[in-house]
């Protein structure tokens, strides 16, 4: 065994110089053979490549009151978002006329209505989808709300309750389903 | 007497830089890759989810308990272009246990990773089993952002009668800003 061949063996120390019969060659560099590596880590490769799902899906959290029981709210304190079967949006607080509203407002609207100072923290957000309306519209608006909460519970999160610690966003929005009353108050609008 | 040119018979091309790219690209690969479960590769459907604003919360991987609401065009090999409610549970031990407990299932589907084709009664029965043998289950509603919202109301009616109260919406992330 030649003291140069392999890395785990102890190094011998081959001395140089007249004690050594054979002078050996000094290895610069040495060329392995890496194709059969290169083959299968290619073929790994592709294969995740081509399995991985780039786009994981996300959650959107909800919750729903446990049952629909009805809850007493003030009527300067509601904003109704109503949500039509042709997926026309209609908007208005308390009981003003509803005012039809495209979907990219809504965030708008939902912050100037809510960061109001007298109905700041206390406005209530009823949705109220009609049964025909596509999911995805649905979806689309709930979106907007929670991207308009972000400067809501800033806003809140600003103001500091008698012991200091800075206030908490109570309540958020809630879902209903379009009843009758509803379709006929924003029918030909 | 010209010289005669010795013909190269081999070359050696260095492959390390090669390799270390190939093995940086494997490896991202290799981690961030996540694979179907059993249920998904055996779905005859595809859902439309739909679209909104990215999001960091992503989907669990256990303890999950999902209610497709998928528009499909073929149930058992008949044109139907219909809703359908199907129910899959991630948990593999959990499942084989609420599986087991439901009366009137056919036995080929309580071989299925995934209820398919339910009715509002099974999805309402399934839910309340699911709960009871584990009551860490979190619900999610994948549902496709085509169908009416009825059929998500009616789930969410469902869920609500079963004390699930706090559940997820599948979505996917919108593409651009």
């Amino acid at each position: 065994m030649s003291g140069a061949s392999g890395g785990l063996a102890a190094p011998v120390r081959v001395k140089r110089g007249k004690l050594s019969k054979r002078k050996k060659g000094k290895r610069v560099g040495f060329t392995l053979d890496m194709t059969p590596l290169v083959d299968i880590t290619f073929l790994l490769l592709t294969f995740f490549m081509f399995t991985t799902t780039m786009a994981a899906p996300q959650v959107m959290e909800m919750s729903i009151p446990p049952e629909s029981v009805p809850i007493e709210v003030k009527e300067n304190e509601l904003l109704t978002l109503r949500l039509r079967n042709d997926g026309k949006l209609f908007w208005n607080m308390a009981n003003d006329e509803p005012k039809p509203v495209s979907i990219k407002d809504v965030r708008k609207i939902a912050e100037t209505e809510n960061l109001r100072p007298e109905v700041l923290n206390k406005l209530i957000t009823v949705f109220k989808v009609s049964e025909d309306a596509k999911y995805g519209e649905m979806i689309g608006v709930l979106d907007e709300l929670n991207l308009a909460e972000i400067k809501i519970s800033d806003v809140i999160s600003q103001k500091k309750d008698s012991e200091g610690n800075p206030e908490k966003r109570k309540r958020r929005f809630t879902l209903a389903p379009l009843d009758t009353a509803d379709v006929n108050l924003i029918k030909g609008l | 007497m010209p010289k005669v040119k010795k013909k190269r018979l081999s070359f050696v091309i260095d492959m390390t830089p090669l390799v270390d790219i190939t093995f940086l690209l494997l490896t991202f690969f290799m981690f961030t890759a996540k694979f179907k479960t059993e249920a998904e590769s055996q779905q005859k459907f595809f859902i439309q989810r739909p679209k909104v604003t990215a999001d960091t919360s992503k989907i669990p991987d256990r303890n999950i308990a999902i209610v497709k609401i998928a528009i499909r065009d073929t149930v058992d090999g008949v044109v139907v272009n219909d809703t359908t409610y199907n129910y899959e549970l991630v948990n593999e031990s959990d499942r084989q246990q609420v599986w087991a407990s439901l009366e009137g299932l056919p036995e080929k589907m309580k071989a299925k990773p995934m209820l398919e084709n339910i009715s509002l009664d099974m999805l309402s029965t399934v839910i309340r089993n699911t709960r009871i043998t584990n009551p860490r289950t979190m619900f999610a509603i994948d549902a496709d952002r085509r169908v009416r919202y009825k059929w998500v109301w009616d789930a969410m009616e469902v869920m609500r009668k079963n004390r699930a109260t706090i559940f997820n919406y599948v979505t996917e992330k919108k593409s651009g800003l």
